[in-house]
């Protein structure tokens, strides 16, 4: 790890203040990590973990989430557990107790791929250093992205939580030096294109202060289903955060978003309209599987995940509709 | 200043130290120069020869970072490449401690081994277990400058099983490195360094954590458990014994993470299966494949509690 200047914010105002080319630390899990292989080198790194927002609670329709709860205490929470159990499902899906414990919802928002040439400093990587080239392209693509790739990069979103607030269409609250700002968390992560280091729409300096999830019918029945290649313990292969509402036979709501397939989360709303007023069948569920898949492009390891993820999203979709499977 | 292209020590003490007979004779025995410096004054303790005095040398001071503690020890190799390099906050005892180990080392090797390799090698062990008993058995030491151009070193204060500790690190130190190199306590072990393996698990403030991926400078005030911590009033903590009992490791290098993750799992909530203790447990990975006498290990505690 290279040596950097450690500054601690004492409140949310300090950090927004001296954050702009400052690297926010708070669990660690993540840039720890990156900050000891290398890809990551912030001059300035400053702690925010000490600031007031781990809170977790129910107000105005909506779980407020503060982005210094830790995956675990999100994950266990009684309301959560109630009110959104495919986000609670999503979080014990992924990592270890030992990492949930340390990651927090705002690190896990911003996690980065687990591409393995963008971890390797020996490889070529566009999004570690702009222009290099990618030598995932004619690499190991098994654990790389089908959908939402460009030229430049095919590396896969590696956040379960994120899959779930995709569907239960969370806002993103941050705070930076022009005032606070809501994002559509859709819209917090960019596609690689031709600057697949550009990885969020944050400004500089703004921070993560949390995430407002709003709670209905549809999100209580959100369930979340992960395929990997080890029972426990593993990046997707393929998952999908599902909630579906039936109603007289008929599907009133349904979202579904899928992971592991995505260079980010992947959301399609055609496929979700294609669902609307149908009973809630496997056929009606693979019609929106098969549509969200299109345009998939895949490369010589991963050709699997296109039909993986289609069965994954009819299963979690059959899951959250109470539908025999 | 040239320094010659062979393995040698270099001594940046704080004070003036008084090196006694005792100490040449350990050196002449090792058969690695000495460069000991303390500020103001400069001395070559050849294996050999009678001390020299070699000047301030403020230029190596700088080179090597010296000056922040008590006693920074640099190893070079024949190439001058730094093979260890360690502060403690004592000098002579510290010193003198490393160099009879090495000699010991030395003299007891078998044969065919290249002897400047067995050189460096024999004192950067010696050095390093002496530096570390020096640390483990000191007092805080003061306030210590920086090493020039470098981010300042920062305080902090943690409670390690029940003492209170306190640090003077780089920013980048994580609290693995900082319990096994800076305090002496070796059970938190480096598997991965990368938070994938868990063998590095210790409890911080109730939670298990990855100690590999945690900076010491963030856990100012935090209360820390190791493996060190497990035993009280002589007696073994159940989880040990139940691993003791039910054979529940191979090669061992594992168990310190995963006694402190069962325990932290018995804390979070009792397991209903084995299925569960076995999900549960997912972030503690053994190579030798003790996992079912592990899982027989904590579902025997969980059993009892």
């Amino acid at each position: 790890m290279r040596l950097f200047t450690f500054q601690r914010a004492a409140n949310v105002d300090e950090a927004v203040a001296s954050g702009a080319g400052a690297a926010f630390l708070a669990g660690g899990t993540n840039l720890v990590d990156l900050m000891k292989i290398e890809v990551l080198n912030p001059e300035r790194v400053l702690d925010v973990s000490r600031l007031d927002l781990a809170k977790i609670e129910l107000r105005e329709g909506a779980l407020q989430i503060g982005a210094l709860a830790s995956n675990t205490a999100v994950a266990e929470h009684a309301e959560v557990l109630r009110a959104a159990p495919g986000l609670s499902e999503a979080l014990l899906s992924g990592a270890s107790p030992q990492l949930r414990n340390g990651a927090t919802v705002g690190g896990n928002l911003l996690q980065r791929t687990r591409c393995a040439y963008y971890r390797d400093l020996g490889t070529r990587c566009n999004k570690r250093e702009p222009g290099s080239g990618c030598d995932a392209m004619e690499g190991w693509t098994r654990m790389h992205a089908v959908l939402g790739v460009s030229d430049n990069c095919i590396a896969a979103h590696p956040s379960d939580m994120c899959v779930a607030l995709y569907a239960l269409e969370a806002m993103v609250r941050v705070r930076g030096p022009a005032g606070e700002r809501d994002i559509p968390i859709g819209e917090l992560h960019l596609l690689p294109g031709d600057h697949p280091e550009r990885e969020f729409s944050l400004r500089p300096a703004e921070l993560i202060t949390g995430v407002r999830v709003p709670i209905d019918a549809l999100a209580a029945r959100s369930r979340y289903v992960k395929v990997r290649d080890r029972q426990s313990y593993a990046f997707a292969l393929a998952s999908c955060a599902a909630a579906v509402q039936v109603e007289g036979g008929a599907i009133r709501a349904a979202r579904f978003a899928l992971g592991g397939v995505g260079t980010k989360p992947w959301r399609v709303p055609e496929a979700e309209r294609s669902m609307q007023g149908r009973p809630p069948t496997r056929e009606t569920f693979a019609r929106a599987a098969e549509i969200a898949l299109r345009g998939a492009a895949p490369r010589r390891d991963n050709a699997f995940k296109v039909e993986l993820a289609k069965r994954t999203a009819v299963r979690a979709l059959m899951l959250s509709a109470g539908a025999p499977s | 200043m040239e320094l010659p292209n062979r393995p040698c020590l270099l001594a940046f003490c704080a004070k003036e130290p008084r090196f006694q007979e005792a100490f040449r004779a350990e050196l002449r025995a090792l058969g690695a120069p000495l460069f000991a410096f303390a500020p103001g004054s400069g001395t070559v303790f050849g294996a050999d020869d009678e001390p020299r005095d070699i000047g301030a040398q403020p230029e190596l001071w700088r080179i090597y970072g010296a000056g922040g503690a008590a006693l920074t020890v640099v190893l070079l190799d024949e190439k001058q490449r730094i093979r260890l390099r360690r502060e403690a906050p004592e000098a002579e005892g510290t010193l003198l401690a490393a160099i009879r180990e090495a000699g010991r080392a030395v003299r007891a090797a078998p044969r065919g081994i290249g002897r400047r390799e067995l050189l460096v090698n024999s004192l950067a062990v010696a050095l390093g277990a002496a530096v570390l008993q020096a640390c483990a058995s000191a007092r805080p030491a003061g306030v210590r400058k920086a090493v020039s151009g470098a981010p300042p070193l920062i305080d902090v204060s943690l409670v390690v099983n029940g003492q209170p500790r306190k640090l003077h690190v780089e920013p980048r130190l994580v609290l693995l490195d900082a319990l096994r190199e800076n305090l002496g306590l070796t059970g938190a072990k480096k598997g991965c360094d990368m938070g994938q393996c868990g063998a590095c698990t210790v409890i911080v403030d109730g939670q298990r954590v990855n100690s590999c991926l945690k900076l010491v400078a963030q856990l100012e005030g935090a209360n820390v458990t190791t493996i060190e911590g497990l035993v009280q009033g002589g007696q073994l903590h159940p989880m040990q014994e139940a691993f003791l009992r039910e054979d529940a490791f191979q090669c061992g290098y594992c168990t310190p993470g995963q006694i402190l993750s069962a325990i932290a799992l018995l804390q979070e909530g009792k397991p209903k299966d084995d299925d569960e203790i076995r999900e549960r447990m997912s972030g503690n990975l053994c190579r030798c494949g003790a996992y079912p006498n592990i899982v027989a290990a904590i579902r025997d505690v969980a059993g009892r509690a």
